[in-house]
Parts: structure tokens; C-alpha cells; sequence
């Protein structure tokens, strides 16, 4: 210990050496700070965690039948069911599984019609499986994609992961809010192509229906009205005819629900030949209606056959219209791949758009175009976990502030001295070093990237108040020493440092060692990881660094009016 | 410091010490934190992800014939409009179909949900009156998570041999939902996959051109004779009751294949002429599901091939425990296990959220044994066994006040709550790492004669009081902002700066009162007369412990 007291007092004695420790500090300081743009450490809101479970979603496009849509399914599970740790399949057409986290935000509850389908696969206990379930989707992502996407062309294939944290829509979504339908479509679209070709996304899916062919039976007014025959009367026949209706029903005493009487065109007869509107009049023709009279007259008599485009579903967010595009990441932090594909849409879009970039606020990213012909204005705005992530690191940001105003004041009142409170703000603000340093460590060690997280950020925010109480008892021993004792300042200081440094070093090692489990989950290890190379940090910046500011800090000098 | 007068006590800190130290009420204090901590262990409801409070809603209106030009301009614009009026709400989000539009609303993380589901109602209703015409009533879905997010998925199916029909399954499991409903704290139970028994009659078209028939004809052939009536009631000439009513005249398939349908030419048609008919299941609803498993769960065996099943699921009520409800429904499901045996049903447990919260909670303890057993570890070799001891004993106690403090605030026992206590495990024990250092040093400190125990109790912990007190501030400082973040993530993680807080503050009064009564219960003054302190630390602990 009292070598320790010596070197604190080795460098206390001249101005040089202090000098060289406040600029060695600095140096690191901004070393780490540098990780950031050389991407040393990346940043992402939440890693993935390994789960026992994840799903798929199928959706074939608008207007696909469910007998195509079982066929993407059955190619999907036959690949499934050659792995090894699935234990169980469970298959839902036309409808979502049952709804879990990922699907409330994902809107699976919303899902009916026949173009969809999700597999829930269930996996072994993943304490005894080595490939974690993120792993496991991102090698059979490409393998699904490539054999049972071309079965029904622009097929959309998803492997959905649970959420570590809160569910988002997507990792990514761009909304393109513009008022002209057709040039949104076209504009999301190519904002789809974009994603499809940046590095790092996968399961891109561009959220407009499809539009493809229908047939529209325009109703012949006056034949219908001379055949003494109503619309609704040609509706009804035409939809008990193809869809069926329960026209009656039976109750039952040991059924739970009444059995209804079902009236449909038998599936041989209603089949059509093909997709063309003279299979749809041949058929039409032999279904006859009856009128008033008790005249047969055939349908294809009353009602002429068109054949159109769908009209596509309109969507609003917050009053204006709009169409989503969303993307998923590969095992990669969302933010990096969304600064290179806004990079590309600043390119590709400034040919016929005049771009704007947004302000800076949460939706910092967001494009601006304005067509250089037409001059009407569309918006790209970023969305998804990407605005979760800026949301929740500015309050984190505000709470950190927050933090730091507190503990002044704190100090302020303790101290009375303004200098001290700095002293004890810089000196636990340092611990950022470890903090970054740490998390540079920790992805070097492990074998996926390990991701600067949220719960970093609360680790960082509780290393302040630890290490701020390092300082603390660092100074209050040292006033003492130099008021109580009369010892010398830098005497006392070092003196100081060499006492206190066992008290620091146990807590020290008591929060390593009670955060050493923390790193090893796989959504706390930020907090435990930040924690534990934190506090190492903060175990020299309040030995070695603290010090040397005591020693020029006015406050500390003896207090002549205390005796 | 160095005066022989009784020494008079500054800090919050040694006025507890002063109080409690004597005290015979201490232990049983202690005993009573423990067992408070013990009960909220075993009854707070277990889940693994903390609760979110999302609210919102849909509201579904539907317009026949309407193109999605038209559903906007009609309904989902003046819809969006009184939507947005509505406080609370953070996005709309309208989406127009054909014959169909959909105003889905988004409120604020952490909105009270019961509000928010009335105020989206309340908004709804207020404007019936500029409904516009040919628009059918809207109908309110509010989303609730805890009702819809089932906690429970049961698949079941039939396993090869069974002589059970679709129907007959789908009996059996309603059934099983029945008396699953009946069990305390579920919530809503749903079918996928279910199918419903259903005649089907399925005709022909050439029959029909071929007998001049039309659709309508037979629609109104079968519906006039699949009437239900109630008993009429006769009186006799005494005035007596004579009940008589008209049987349903269509009880079976036979029934109804044998409807008339129309006379052709002085003999009559009847349904089977012109169609199929049958006793099946709704063909026309395509919601199938199926299952792909391995038999007996064994993972050496092949997957099986798709095959049809049935998903039960069952959602628990808000803020009720998931180990508690999951483990009573699977009790439900092993009494059918005989007869589900017989029949031939099989059935695979596809989702149990109260076994994985309870894995997750237990993981967690798990953890939280170790590092408390790490940390006990550390500090015998720092500071000697016994000091160790009061250390490790202080964990427990300001673990088991905040988890009784949380239990009372109503939260959930969570991985995010549990982390909070891995997380506040490496702060608390500070605390009474500083106070028993200080003993400790106290202890071999030279005036150490002079002093009586419990004086030289007192004065250790009142002297570290002040500034500890002051650190464990700025640390609670840190954390109290924290409170404040908003949108999910913030909703997230409010379990940190709800309990780490608490921990912190209950880790000040435990040190405060169990160290100095503990040191005086295990720590000696130690015979060394002939020794200094500071330099010779290691030979007072060897000395101490050799006595």
C-alpha cells in the first residue's frame, strides 16, 4: 500500500507529470469516443435472443388461392422437417398462429384471406441445442427463399424471430407518404428494390396488395328491369351459386353449436375451364335465375362481363396516405444498413426528385422528394425499431442529463464547492472509456457481433452514481486528513488514494463479479459488459486521475476557519 | 475522534445503530424481512416479459359494393377525423378495401387501457348519427393483450387408427374448452383449425339447366321446411293445458335429401336428384390447420407428415400469475389423458408461457444464488469469514424488502425485475462493505481498548454514515430519471428504476442495522496489543482467526 502512496505522490510532485496523466486520459477518452465512426463498436437497440421457437409467414400474393398457398407451405415444411432440432410444426392457412409478441405488432390477428399462411416450428430446449434459433433463421432464410419462393412468383417468405425486447413492425420500415397512389406504388417499390439490394436486409416485403386481373359483371339495367328481375335478387344467386350460403339451419341436442343447411354449386360444376372471360360467360350461362313470372332467364343474358384491374387497398397513417416497406436484418444492427440504403435512395431518387434531407429530430432520416415534373411532394419517413431505438436513446440521453444535473447538485450541497462536484462529474463521466473499450473487447471474444445496446446505456448511467461514490469517499477521506490531521495536500491526497483504494477495489470486484452472469444474457450482457469494464475504468480514473485534479483544485486547500 | 468521551452521534446511521443494536426486537426483524421476502417469492405472479400496457383498437366498418376509393372518401376519412380528437391516441391508421374500411388506432405506451378501450367506444357511438347511408354498424375491437396473447396453446389431433370423425374431434375439444373455461383466472379460450358439422348440398348445374331449376328454387324449397317452432298451447273443454307443436321437419340428411324441390312434368324433384347432399363439415371455410410432429416427442424419430389438428388456446386474466393458471389447465388436460387414450386423440403442448416464466424466474435465482455465493467468496478472503458472514446475510434481507415492496406495488416477478436485482446485487453489498470495513479497521485501530464494543460499533458506522449516504443518493439520483422514459422500450425497463432505487435505499437501513448488531453477535476485539494497524492487516486476520 504505501508503494501505492508513493507513486500517487511520484506524480503529484511535479506539474509534468500531472499534465501527463489529464492528457493520457483525454487521449483514451477520444480514442474510444472514436470507435463509434470506425464502427470498432456498432450500435443496435437490442440483440437477438435465442429462443425455443420461431415462425414463418407465407404470403403469396393478393388474389392467390388457398390450394397455392398450401403448396409454398408444403415446400417451406418439407425443408423444415429435414432439421435436425424441430420438434414440432404447427401449420395455420389462411389465418395467423396463436397470436404471441411478435405477431401483436406484426398484425397476425388480422390475417384471413387465403394468401397467407404461418408456421409456427418449434425447436429443442435451447440450454441443449448449439445453433441459437437467430442462427438457425438466418442459414435457412436463403435455402426457403430460393426453392419455394419461384412455386407462386412475387411470393413473400418470412422467418420472424420473437423479440428480445418490446415488438416493432419491422427492424426497418419506410413509409411513403404521398397523395398520388399510383406514383407511392411505383416510389415504394423501388424503395423496395433498394432495401432488396442493400447489404444486411432480408424479408423485404413491400405492404401494398397486388394488383392483378378480375372479371366485373356490369348488371344490364333495363334487361334486368324487363325480365322482372332485381340486382339484389342476380348478387344473391350469383354469390350462392361460387361462394355457398347457410341458407337454414337444424338444431341438435348433442352438438354444441346449431348445424346449418349449406347451399353451394358442386366443385365440379362451378370449376372454370380457365382465367378468361368467355370461360366465365360459358359458365354463366347455364346458371339460370327465375323471375317473377316463373321464366327462366340466364345470367349471361342480364349482365355483361368486363374484365379489370383490382383496385388495390388504400392505406393512411395519421390522416395521410401512405405505404409501408419493410425489411428485416440479417444479424447486423439496423442502423448501418439504413444509412447505406438512404445513401442509395439520395442517389437513385435525385434523377427525377428533388431531395430533401429532414431535420434533425427522432425522424432525422426521413427523405423529402418532390418530383421535378409534377411538383408533387412525397416522404420517405423511417420508422419501425429504427425510430424505437432514436426514441429510447434520447430519453435515455434526457435521463443521463438528468442524472448528471442531480448528482451536482447533490454534491453541490454536500461540498459547498462547485470545483469538487466537477471533480467527481468528470471523474465518473470517464468511465465511458471502459465502457466502450469493453464492448470492443466483448465483440472481439465472441464469435457474433456484440452490439453497443440500450441496456448499455443503463449501465452506463449506474456506473456514473458508482463511481462518483469512489470519488466521493476519495475526497472526504483526503479533507480529513488535510483538516483533521494537518497532513500536507499532496501527502493527504496520496495518502488518501492508498486507503481508500481497498474499499474501492471490493466494491469494484463485487460489481465484476456480481455482473460477470449479467454479461452472459444475451439482452443484459450490454448492461453486464458495461458494467464490469466500467468499473475498471472508473477504479483508475478515481485512483490515478481523480487525484491529480484534487491536487489542483483550490477547494481541497485547508479550511483556515475549521479548527 | 481520539477523545475517551462518550461519542455523540452525527449521522442517521449511527442513530440507527444506536437504536437497534441492544434491541432484542432486531433479529426478530430480521426473521420477519426474510419471511416477508419468502412469501412474495413464492405467490408473485410469475411471467417472463414485464407487462406493457398497449392500447388500441379497431374499428371495422363495412360497406358492401364499395370500391377503396370510395370506403376512404366515405367512411375512413370522417372516421380518422374524430378519431384523431380523441386524447391519447398517438397514430391512425386507416386502411380502405373493397366493401370494407378499417380505422385502427394506436395509443401511447402506458395509456390506461380500460380509458382508452371506453374513449374509442364513446367516440365511435357520439357520431353514429353521421354514419352515412347503405353502411353497415361499425363494429369496436379493442386489442387487449393479456386477453388476447394466450398463454397456453394445446394442439390436437387425431392419432392413426382413430375411428373419431372431424366432428367428433372437434366435440371432444369443445368439451375440454368448456371445463378449461371454468378453471379460476382464464381468460378466453379460442379453436383454430376447428371444424363445424354442416350438410352440405352441393348442386349440380347441368341437373339443374337440365330440369329448369334455379338456384332460388331451391333455396326456398329447403328453407321452407327447415323451420323452427315453438310448442303451441291448447285448452281442452276444462281448461286444461294440451301442449302440441310441429316437429322440425328436418332432422337428418335423409331429410333433407328428400326436400321437394319442384314439380316437372306431374312428378316431382326432389333435392338428391339435383344434388349432393351429405353430412359433412364446413367445407367452405379454408382456416385449416395442421400439425408436424415426431411420435412420443422422441427426437431420434422422422417428423410426421402434415396432418389435421386442432389448436386450443387459452389467455389468462391481467395480473394474474401464468405458472398458476398454465399449471391448473395442464392438471385439466392430464384427467383427460385416459379417455383422450382411448379415442385416439393426440395432443402436443405447443406454447406454455407459465413454464417458461417460471424456467426464466428460476434461471434468474439461479444467478442470483451464485453471484450472492461469488461475492461471500470475495469477501472472506478480503475481509475474514465472519465480517463475510454479515455481509452475505445483508443480501438477502434488502433483496427480500424489495421484493416485498414490489409485491405490494403490485408488479410482476420478471426477467427485467430480476435483472434489476442482479444488477442492484453488485451496489448493495457497498453498503455494508463499507460500514464493516470500517469496523474492521476500527477494530485494529490502537485506541481499540479504550472503547467499549458497542460504542466502537456506533462510532465505525456513524463516522462512514455521511458520505455513504450521500453516494447511495447519487446512485438512486442515477436511476430515478430513468422512471421517465417513455414508449416501450422505457415501459420496458421501468422495472429497473422502480426496484434498483428500492434496493439501494433498503441496502442503507439493513447496513445500518444488522451490521453493527451482527458485528456485535460475531466480531471480537482482537487481543494485539503488540501490533500496529494498517501494516500488519494480514497478520490480524491470520491472528484472529487462529483465536
Amino acid at each position: 500500500m504505501s508503494k501505492f502512496e508513493n507513486f500517487i505522490y511520484y506524480i503529484l510532485e511535479t506539474k509534468f507529470r500531472k499534465t501527463m496523466v489529464i492528457v493520457l486520459t483525454a487521449v483514451a477518452f477520444f480514442a474510444s469516443l472514436l470507435m463509434f465512426p470506425t464502427k470498432a463498436v456498432l450500435a443496435k437497440m437490442l440483440p437477438g435472443k435465442s429462443d425455443n421457437t420461431f415462425s414463418v409467414y407465407i404470403d403469396t400474393p393478393t388474389g392467390s388461392s388457398i390450394e397455392q398457398t398450401k403448396k409454398i407451405t408444403s415446400c417451406v415444411s418439407n425443408i423444415l422437417s429435414k432439421e435436425h432440432e424441430v420438434m414440432h410444426m404447427e401449420l395455420f392457412y389462411a389465418q395467423g398462429i396463436p397470436l404471441d409478441y411478435a405477431g401483436l405488432v406484426k398484425g397476425a390477428s388480422m390475417k384471413r384471406t387465403e394468401n397467407v399462411t404461418e408456421i409456427s416450428v418449434n425447436l429443442t430446449d435451447k440450454h441443449h441445442r448449439d445453433e441459437p434459433s437467430f442462427l438457425m433463421t438466418q442459414r435457412l432464410r436463403p435455402i426457403i427463399n430460393k426453392e419455394c419462393t419461384p412455386i407462386v412468383p412475387n411470393t413473400v417468405i418470412k422467418l420472424v424471430e420473437q423479440p428480445s425486447g418490446p415488438p416493432t413492425l419491422a427492424s426497418i420500415v419506410v413509409e411513403v407518404h404521398g397523395h398520388n397512389i399510383e406514383q407511392s406504388r411505383k416510389l415504394s417499390v423501388e424503395v423496395g428494390n433498394i432495401l432488396a439490394k442493400t447489404e444486411g436486409l432480408v424479408d423485404i416485403d413491400v405492404m401494398a396488395d397486388d394488383i392483378y386481373d378480375k372479371y366485373k359483371l356490369v348488371p344490364d339495367i333495363e334487361k334486368i328491369a324487363r325480365s322482372g328481375l332485381g340486382i339484389e335478387q342476380v348478387n344473391n344467386i350469383l354469390y350462392l351459386a361460387f361462394e355457398g350460403m347457410a341458407i337454414a339451419t337444424k338444431n341438435s341436442e348433442n352438438r354444441s353449436e346449431q348445424i346449418p343447411i349449406f347451399l353451394v354449386l358442386s366443385n365440379e360444376t362451378k370449376r372454370l375451364s380457365n382465367s378468361s372471360d368467355n370461360a366465365i360467360r360459358s359458365k354463366l350461362a347455364s346458371l339460370n335465375l327465375m323471375n317473377m313470372q316463373g321464366m327462366m332467364v340466364p345470367l349471361t343474358e342480364i349482365v355483361e362481363i368486363q374484365k379489370v384491374k383490382s383496385t388495390p387497398m388504400i392505406m393512411h397513417k395519421n390522416l395521410k396516405r401512405m405505404i409501408n416497406v419493410i425489411a428485416e436484418t440479417d444479424m447486423v444492427s439496423q442502423v448501418y444498413p439504413l444509412l447505406d440504403a438512404r445513401e442509395q435512395m439520395l442517389e437513385y431518387f435525385a434523377k427525377d426528385y428533388n431531395v430533401t434531407k429532414a431535420d434533425f429530430s427522432t425522424y432525422m432520416f426521413d427523405l423529402n422528394l418532390k418530383d421535378k415534373k409534377t411538383g408533387e411532394a412525397f416522404l420517405l419517413r423511417w420508422d419501425g425499431e429504427m425510430k424505437v431505438t432514436l426514441d429510447t436513446f434520447r430519453d435515455l440521453g434526457a435521463a443521463f442529463i438528468a442524472a448528471l444535473v442531480l448528482i451536482f447538485f447533490l454534491l453541490v450541497i454536500y461540498y459547498k464547492s462547485f470545483s469538487l462536484s466537477g471533480i467527481i462529474l468528470i471523474g465518473s463521466f470517464l468511465s465511458l472509456i471502459g465502457v466502450i473499450v469493453g464492448h470492443w473487447v466483448a465483440d472481439l471474444v465472441t464469435e457474433q457481433t456484440f452490439f453497443l445496446t440500450a441496456t448499455s446505456l443503463i449501465g452506463f448511467i449506474a456506473l456514473m452514481g458508482i463511481s462518483s461514490r469512489n470519488s466521493l469517499l476519495l475526497i472526504d477521506f483526503a479533507m480529513g486528513l488535510i483538516n483533521e490531521h494537518d497532513m500536507e495536500k499532496k501527502r493527504a491526497i496520496a495518502v488518501a488514494s492508498a486507503t481508500r483504494a481497498k474499499p474501492i477495489m471490493l466494491t469494484a470486484v463485487a460489481i465484476i463479479l456480481g455482473s460477470a452472469l449479467l454479461a452472459g444474457d444475451p439482452i443484459f450482457g450490454g448492461l453486464g459488459v458495461a458494467l464490469i469494464s466500467g468499473t475498471v475504468a472508473a477504479v483508475f480514473v478515481s485512483l490515478l486521475f481523480v487525484p491529480v485534479l484534487m491536487d489542483n483544485a483550490k477547494a481541497m486547500d485547508k479550511k483556515e476557519e475549521e479548527v | 475522534m481520539e477523545t475517551k468521551q462518550p461519542y455523540v452521534v452525527k449521522d442517521v446511521a449511527g442513530k440507527l445503530a444506536v437504536g437497534f443494536l441492544k434491541n432484542p426486537l432486531t433479529a426478530v426483524l430480521g426473521i420477519v424481512l426474510l419471511a416477508l421476502g419468502w412469501i412474495a417469492l413464492s405467490t408473485m405472479p410469475r411471467e417472463e416479459d414485464p407487462q406493457i400496457a398497449i392500447s388500441g383498437g379497431a374499428v371495422i366498418v363495412a360497406m358492401p359494393g364499395a370500391t377503396p376509393a370510395e370506403v376512404e372518401n366515405i367512411i375512413v376519412k370522417p372516421l380518422e377525423k374524430k378519431l384523431r380528437e380523441v386524447r391519447g391516441i398517438e397514430h391512425v391508421y386507416g386502411m380502405a378495401m373493397d366493401n370494407v374500411g378499417i380505422v385502427n388506432v394506436m395509443y401511447y405506451i402506458g395509456e390506461n387501457r380500460e380509458d382508452s378501450n371506453l374513449k374509442l367506444y364513446d367516440k365511435v357511438m357520439q357520431n353514429m348519427d353521421q354514419m352515412p347511408k347503405g353502411v353497415m354498424e361499425p363494429l369496436i375491437k379493442p386489442f387487449d393483450i393479456d386477453i388476447d396473447v394466450p398463454i397456453i396453446s394445446i394442439a390436437l389431433y387425431k392419432k392413426e387408427g382413430s375411428k373419431l370423425s372431424t366432428v367428433e374431434l372437434t366435440e371432444k375439444i369443445k368439451a375440454l374448452q368448456h371445463k378449461i373455461n371454468g378453471i379460476d383466472n382464464v381468460a378466453k379460450t379460442t379453436l383454430q383449425g376447428a371444424h363445424k358439422e354442416q350438410f352440405n348440398v352441393e348442386v349440380d348445374m347441368g341437373k339443374l339447366s337440365a330440369y329448369h331449376l334455379s338456384m332460388g328454387q331451391i333455396m326456398q324449397a329447403i328453407q321452407s321446411l327447415a323451420a323452427n317452432v315453438p310448442d303451441v298451447k291448447g285448452r281442452t273443454n276444462d281448461n286444461k293445458l294440451v301442449i302440441f307443436g310441429i316437429s322440425n321437419a328436418i332432422e337428418s340428411v335423409e331429410d333433407v335429401k328428400n326436400v321437394m324441390v319442384a314439380n316437372y312434368m306431374g312428378s316431382p324433384i326432389y333435392l338428391r336428384d339435383v344434388a349432393h347432399v351429405e353430412q359433412g363439415i364446413d367445407k367452405q371455410n379454408f382456416q385449416d390447420a395442421d400439425i408436424i410432429y415426431r411420435p412420443n416427442g422422441n427426437q431420434s424419430r422422422e417428423l410426421t407428415k402434415a396432418q389435421p389438428q386442432v389448436t386450443l388456446t387459452v389467455a389468462k386474466l391481467a395480473g394474474k400469475n401464468a405458472v398458476f393458471v398454465a399449471e391448473d389447465v395442464m392438471e385439466m388436460l392430464k384427467e383427460h389423458d385416459a379417455e383422450f387414450a382411448k379415442e385416439g386423440v393426440g395432443y402436443i403442448v405447443t406454447r406454455n408461457y407459465g413454464k417458461r416464466a417460471n424456467e426464466a424466474v428460476d434461471e434468474l435465482m439461479h444467478h442470483l444464488v451464485i453471484t450472492i455465493i461469488i461475492i461471500a467468496v470475495m469477501l472472506v478472503f478480503a475481509l475474514g469469514w465472519r465480517e463475510s458472514i454479515i455481509v452475505t446475510f445483508s443480501v438477502p434481507a434488502i433483496l427480500a424488502v424489495t421484493l416485498f415492496i414490489a409485491y405490494m406495488t403490485g408488479q410482476t416477478m420478471n426477467r427485467i425485475t430480476l435483472f434489476a436485482f442482479l444488477l442492484s446485487l453488485g451496489l448493495l453489498v457497498d453498503a455494508a462493505i463499507i460500514v464493516i470495513e470500517n469496523i474492521h479497521r476500527h477494530l485494529h485501530a490502537h485506541d481499540v481498548d479504550d472503547k467499549e464494543m458497542d460504542e466502537l460499533l456506533i462510532e465505525a458506522t456513524d463516522e462512514v454514515g455521511g458520505p455513504t449516504n450521500i453516494a447511495t443518493l447519487a446512485i438512486i439520483m442515477t436511476m430515478v430519471p430513468m422512471a421517465f422514459v417513455g414508449g416501450m422500450m422505457g415501459s420496458f425497463m421501468k422495472p429497473i428504476p422502480y426496484n434498483v432505487p428500492v434496493a439501494l435505499f433498503a441496502s442503507l437501513i439493513v447496513a445500518y442495522i444488522f451490521t453493527p448488531y451482527l458485528s456485535l453477535k460475531l466480531l471480537k476485539k482482537p487481543d494485539h496489543k503488540h501490533h500496529h494497524h494498517k501494516k500488519h492487516h494480514k497478520n490480524d486476520e491470520e491472528h484472529e482467526r487462529e483465536k
